[in-house]
């Protein structure tokens, strides 16, 4: 089995502000690389203050693009996270899901705006 | 040319009176525009940005802008926050401490964006004491509002802000404002959908409405900003394209503007007193997350 890949994302963004979405991508670039040759890998939160959407769409949230829901629940882990980063996160993955599922989303959103001013 | 500005407060009118001077300016190369603000008896502060962003563009087509006939307590709180420096004034020491600069930034400049936010805002002495949960919500509040204008707005002017601190009143106000597309744009190139321009605005801030059809998901940033609010009893306005649209006490109000604004300006009201501590009733787990 291969060795478990260790990201420390204070180490790669070089700051405890985690907020912009090319910063972001620097972390999505490592882990899709690690999951592209089989290994694991765990994301350590430590010594970040502050975590955008923005962020974590681009560093995790398009992982759902390019692998399925069971490959990143195997091989993905993360540590050191506040209760309400992971509650962030969670919303972020949620979002992910449904934007790559739905390739209709947009018609959809559409129909939902519509619907709402036929309602108003 | 000439352009009387009248008072400047942080509301419809004001925005209102920003998009005239926007619409009668628009036009102008090589000219000479004076702002006359003679009947500026007011200027709330965090509306630099908006203004500033009108007068950049002013100025990226090489019309020379003069600010005439500002009244004493006006020039000193411009002055404050480093507006005036950029039209021939000196900048002022802000003995209370109550300003937060007057700053443009390109789009890739987050790293800098943040550095300002840490020290003009966080990290100040005069900054009121907040609960270290409200402050982190606050921190990130400012932070999606910037990503966004980065990720959106297709801009190559830049992204403007400026803030204010009320401490009788217990309120921090700061703008961020961009000379991108706007929101109605947006929404229409990415979707095809034609809304008006309120109606484009309140279509960003509900739902999964996202205007992301690239590989990065997108589309929570002003949602969780609107939830934020909505817990803390502060306010956000945003002017979009000829749009305004206001939430404060979990009430929703959109407006026409006579004119377009050039760009997107959000800006938020934070009720500093708030005691909430943010902390969730039910933590997720790690293992429960993708």
């Amino acid at each position: 089995m291969k060795k478990e890949l260790t990201i420390s994302i204070f180490e790669v963004v070089g700051s405890p502000l985690c907020v912009a979405s090319s910063d972001g991508q620097k972390i999505y670039d490592r882990l899709s690389a690690a999951f592209k040759d089989g290994r694991s890998a765990i994301l350590s939160f430590h010594n970040v203050s502050t975590l955008t959407s923005a962020f974590l769409n681009a560093a995790i949230g398009q992982l759902y693009g390019e692998f399925n829901e069971e490959q990143i629940r195997a091989l993905l882990k993360v540590k050191d996270m506040e209760p309400d980063d992971l509650a962030l996160l969670k919303r972020v993955v949620e979002t992910a899901k449904q934007y790559f599922k739905n390739p209709q989303r947009f018609d959809q959103a559409i129909q939902d705006t519509l619907g709402d001013e036929g309602n108003g | 040319m000439k352009f009387l500005l009248p008072e400047i407060r942080h509301d419809l009118k004001g925005f209102q009176s920003l998009v005239s001077l926007e619409a009668e300016t628009k036009d102008c190369i090589f000219d000479e525009i004076d702002i006359d603000m003679i009947a500026t008896s007011w200027f709330d502060a965090d509306m630099c940005a908006a203004f500033g962003a009108i007068l950049y563009r002013l100025g990226e087509n090489l019309n020379t802008i003069r600010l005439i006939n500002v009244c004493t307590s006006v020039e000193k709180i411009l002055s404050k926050n480093g507006f005036l420096s950029h039209y021939g004034r000196e900048k002022v020491p802000d003995r209370w401490g109550t300003t937060i600069p007057y700053r443009r930034f390109d789009v890739k400049d987050d790293r800098y964006f943040a550095d300002y936010i840490e020290n003009e805002l966080i990290h100040r002495a005069e900054m009121p004491i907040m609960s270290p949960g409200l402050l982190k919500k606050f921190r990130e509040s400012i932070f999606e509002i910037f990503s966004n204008a980065v990720l959106h707005s297709r801009t190559d002017l830049g992204i403007f802000s400026c803030g204010q601190f009320y401490p009788a009143r217990q309120r921090l106000d700061f703008s961020v404002t961009d000379l991108g597309v706007g929101m109605r744009q947006n929404i229409q190139d990415h979707t095809g959908l034609i809304l008006s321009a309120e109606a484009a605005i309140q279509w960003t801030t509900e739902g999964r409405n996202t205007t992301k059809n690239g590989p990065v998901p997108g589309g929570l940033g002003l949602k969780l900003l609107r939830e934020f609010i909505d817990l803390n009893g502060g306010c956000i306005q945003i002017v979009s394209d000829a749009g305004y649209w206001r939430r404060e006490n979990r009430e929703t109000i959109t407006r026409p503007l006579n004119y377009s604004f050039p760009g997107t300006v959000v800006t938020v009201e934070i009720n500093t007193a708030d005691t909430n501590s943010y902390k969730l009733v039910s933590e997720p787990a790690t293992t429960d997350i993708f």
